[in-house]
């Protein structure tokens, strides 16, 4: 049994320590944001943040991930409201900035890919308060292991809904 | 048979049937009776027999239930369109449409495919609705004793000489069953559809239709809350890779021992040339089929023509003559002389490569064939009715022992519109070899080689035009292979029974005959010829296992592969004629519409009004800068786009900086998730421009991940502007999920024309490519 902390929670997992991460979350904790796209970290479906910064949880084995916080699409909501020190009913309840601005925007079209581009979002915002459209296009296509990739061609939806969610989280600020 | 207690009312065709009272609850379930037929022909519902297959379900407390057999795959039309026009036929806020039940076989009245969901304006979905409107008005009129044309509605509640009553009074306590007319067959390709004309409410009437609403399911995907068809979980799950063949025309020599010592829970089945290892976790089925597929033997094949030779192998050795030319129903006047007659003249060929799909997740499903024989397949499918069509043949058992349940899962982009994507025949083998539930999941190398693709094309154009630079003449002739294979590949593996392979005898789906998909818009043309020539797949006699390049319709489907050819041919023939392109296209229009798309989008990208090519032209480093223009009509709907590129003449590198787009579908249901779908559609566009090409050798496709099939990244989108034209006079509402992504190509190689004064006559338009043209 290896024990590894995900969305603030410490878990036991059966799996053995060379398990893809992705594997681990999908399957022995039934997790349903990371998705596979392609087991070779070339287009972000499975991304995760591990301490804050995103990663493929498809190639990164669990023992990787000991010791470290994993926060899943599952998590954004505590992560934002541990963030803005919000009452445990409220933070239940909290949508993070990026997912309320995915809705808002109406950025997901089949939405298959999107876990990864809120991960990505999240990370950058964490990062840069008002990203310019250079610095998302850069974010998104650059900056990681590879580019995240939207086959529905969402990607205007996510710059819009990357900048609205800046918005919202200048109010909160 | 009649209940002694039951009461039957016509209702414009369609029956209504009233079974007494109920102590509590009651319900208006609307289902359908097939038209000329035994109602026996009606496949049954093995999950809960209790469930009708009812489009519509109006309860006592004003909500409202719809189901409908066409699944969402990132359209959003089944969430919001669909509510929309139920609601709004039905006179009832949006709201009030609490529960939308999609894509579940044993569930779900209708099948087809996730295609054409507007129906052309008017789906199923909307003359259900209309029934119903129609049946409640009846209701209404005895209850309250108010002719119905006294009677108004508001928010579902009928008024009328000072009485009220709503929707769910008039269900309460009643079990009212409407049953409406269909014809077709469920588990065809295009499955029933609703017959006769109920009235419909006038467009003028319209609250509901024409709003923003957004996507219930977008909330949910975004939270978390989705259940897609990655997460069913069955109890027993077992995990499945397969160990597909090691080209398109290898069999079985051999399959590799499992190693038992390092996967000792592993077993692997063999089923003819399909082999495939099952596990109970995810990781050991992938390292267990790792193993047992680097021992597995299978025989050389190499019966391809290699993408090099593609469009040599395509016009000199293939069999055009085995099936009939089709030609367009426009066809008029003498091409012959006009083109001998021809004051200036094009002769030209245009190439389409093989495209994938390409879907973000890789296919898969769960299967579970139960010791009785009852198959429950959960998956994400286009067209889940076809698909149990394919597995009862597969299996030799009959319909109703077959259950799919439809999840969310990545879009498919037509693929799986005949029924399956790839994964679910598999699945069914594996479960009945082992007696439990199997989930297989293919590998992205294997999504890309061992998929159906989307077919490669070529045409051959002939323009004249007159002294006065208008065309005189226009003949193409269109080539391309067999769009529409269904065969379930786990099936033709396994030698297992499937339907033919697309040949000439097919009626319809399943056919090699290249229909006309590309409606002609320039009207203005005196003497036209279009004419489409079909053939087998490529590589698929020559395989022994009956593969090949399999192809399906993917978005756009046909229309894409005669549009490119037809719109850049006519933006040359504009610049041959001296003409402004749009300026030329509106020249030969006569249909108000496509002049009003093609006005729009000059409006709306400002463009000036000038000849092709920009003058002068740039070489070298600088980058040269240029515009094209294309146009189409689709679905009801008529699209028109400009592309605005930089090229830098030393790489080849072409940005699109700018993708302007006119769309007039009529009556516009919901502006925000149209303007989405089309945004959508130009950046996959654009991809399949710059980017997209299936490469193959001699034995399979080549294309295995993300870098040997490049698609478009954040990076390199352009600016997009959509310009939505609202036009309820027309009446029907037309598709917004198609068209956009082939507008692109076109319109962009007219704008590397218009730039360089070169023209790119194949796509995709790789640097390398583009480069070569230009130094020529």
């Amino acid at each position: 049994m290896a024990t590894i902390v995900v969305n603030g929670v410490r878990r036991e997992v059966p799996s053995p320590g060379d398990t893809p991460l992705l594997y681990v979350l999908r399957n022995d904790l039934e997790l349903s944001g990371p998705q596979f796209g392609c087991g070779m970290a070339q287009c972000g479906s499975c991304s995760v943040l591990l301490d804050g910064k995103e990663i493929r949880s498809c190639i990164t084995p669990l023992s990787a991930a000991s010791g470290k916080e994993v926060t899943t699409l599952e998590g954004l909501g505590a992560r934002w409201a541990q963030q803005k020190g919000l009452p445990k009913a409220e933070a239940e309840r909290t949508l993070h900035p990026v997912q309320q601005a995915w809705i808002e925007e109406q950025t997901p079209l089949c939405g298959f890919c999107q876990n990864g581009m809120m991960i990505k979002a999240t990370e950058l915002l964490e990062r840069v308060a008002t990203p310019t459209v250079a610095q998302i296009k850069e974010a998104f296509t650059t900056s990681g292991p590879s580019a995240h990739l939207c086959r529905c061609g969402s990607y205007t939806a996510i710059i819009e809904a990357v900048q609205h969610a800046a918005t919202i989280m200048a109010k909160a600020r | 048979m009649s209940m002694p207690n039951e009461k039957h009312v016509d209702v414009f065709g369609a029956t209504l049937t009233r079974r007494g009272f109920v102590k509590a609850g009651g319900a208006l379930c609307v289902g359908f009776g097939l038209a000329g037929r035994l109602p026996a022909a009606t496949p049954k519902n093995t999950l809960d027999p209790t469930l009708p297959g009812s489009w519509i379900e109006i309860h006592p407390d004003n909500t409202i239930l719809i189901r409908t057999g066409k699944s969402d795959f990132g359209q959003s039309t089944t969430f919001t369109a669909y509510r929309q026009i139920v609601a709004e036929e039905l006179s009832v806020p949006f709201e009030a449409i609490t529960t939308v039940v999609m894509g579940d076989t044993d569930r779900t009245p209708d099948g087809s495919g996730a295609f054409d969901f507007l129906g052309r304006g008017t789906p199923n979905i909307r003359k259900a609705a209309a029934y119903t409107y129609q049946a409640l008005l009846d209701q209404a009129s005895e209850r309250l004793r108010v002719p119905r044309n006294e009677l108004s509605t508001k928010d579902g509640v009928f008024s009328g000489r000072g009485k009220r009553i709503s929707y769910g009074d008039l269900v309460k306590g009643r079990q009212l069953k409407l049953t409406i007319p269909v014809t077709g067959d469920l588990t065809n390709l295009m499955g029933l559809t609703v017959t006769g004309n109920p009235p419909m409410k006038p467009v003028s009437q319209y609250t509901v239709i024409g709003q923003s609403y957004k996507n219930s399911v977008t909330a949910s995907k975004v939270a978390a809350r989705e259940q897609w068809a990655t997460d069913v979980r069955l109890p027993g799950l077992m995990h499945a890779r397969m160990v597909h063949p090691k080209t398109l025309g290898s069999t079985l020599v051999s399959a590799g021992a499992l190693d038992k010592t390092r996967f000792p829970n592993s077993q692997v089945i063999v089923k003819g040339n399909l082999v495939g290892v099952v596990a109970p976790t995810e990781w050991e089925a992938i390292r267990a089929a790792q193993q047992v597929a680097a021992a597995t033997k299978w025989s050389e094949w190499k019966g391809l023509p290699g993408d090099a030779n593609l469009f040599t192998h395509l016009r000199e050795s293939s069999d055009w003559k085995a099936t009939p030319v089709m030609k367009s129903d426009k066809t008029r006047g003498e091409v012959a002389p006009a083109l001998a007659n021809a004051s200036k003249k094009l002769t030209a060929t245009y190439q389409m490569p093989f495209m994938k799909h390409a879907p973000i997740g890789p296919t898969m499903a769960v299967a579970d064939v139960q010791a009785g024989g009852e198959v429950h397949i959960y998956t994400h499918n286009q067209n889940p009715q076809a698909l149990r069509g394919e597995i009862a043949q597969m299996l030799g058992i009959t319909t109703d022992r077959i259950v799919v349940r439809s999840f969310a899962g990545p879009g498919h982009y037509g693929r799986s519109n005949g029924g399956n994507a790839g994964a679910e025949d598999e699945a069914v083998i594996l479960s009945k070899a082992v007696g439990s539930p199997v989930r297989v999941q293919w590998m992205r190398e294997e999504d890309f080689q061992w998929s159906t693709q989307s077919p490669a094309a070529f045409s051959d154009v002939e323009i004249a035009l007159d002294a006065n630079g208008k065309i005189a003449a226009y003949q193409v002739d269109h080539y391309m292979p067999a769009m529409q294979d269904d065969r379930p590949v786990g099936a033709i593996l396994a030698g297992l029974p499937t339907m033919p392979a697309p040949n000439e005898k097919a009626e319809f789906i399943g056919s090699t005959a290249n229909s006309l998909q590309d409606p002609w818009i320039y009207d203005g043309v005196p003497v036209l010829l279009e004419r489409g020539h079909g053939t087998y797949q490529v590589g698929e006699k020559a395989s022994p296992l009956g593969i090949g390049l399999r192809d399906h319709s993917m978005r756009t489907p046909g229309q894409f592969q005669q549009n490119f050819p037809r719109e850049l041919a006519i933006s040359e023939a504009a610049a041959l004629a001296g003409a402004d392109a749009i300026q030329f296209r509106i020249d030969h229009a006569t249909e108000e519409r496509a002049i009003g798309v093609l006005k729009a989008v000059r409006e709306a990208s400002g463009w000036q009004t000038r000849p092709s090519p920009a003058n002068p032209v740039s070489t070298g480093d600088k980058p040269a800068r240029g515009r094209g223009v294309s146009v189409m009509f689709r679905s009801g709907t008529y699209w028109a786009c400009v592309c605005e590129i930089a090229v830098t003449p030393s790489t080849g590198a072409i940005q699109v900086e700018k993708y302007t787009v006119a769309v007039d579908p009529g009556i516009i249901v919901n502006p925000m998730q149209l303007k989405r779908q089309v945004e959508g559609g130009a950046v996959m566009g654009i991809s399949h421009a710059l980017l997209e090409e299936a490469k193959f050798d001699e034995s399979a496709i080549t294309a295995r991940d993300w870098q040997t099939y490049p698609i478009l990244k954040m990076a390199d989108i352009p600016e997009i502007k959509v310009v939505l034209l609202n036009r309820p006079e027309v009446g029907s509402y037309g598709g917004g999920s198609e068209a956009a992504n082939a507008l692109a190509a076109p319109a962009i190689a007219a704008a590397l024309f218009d730039a360089t004064g070169k023209i790119a006559r194949r796509l995709p338009l790789k640097a390398d490519y583009v480069q070569t043209l230009l130094k020529a």
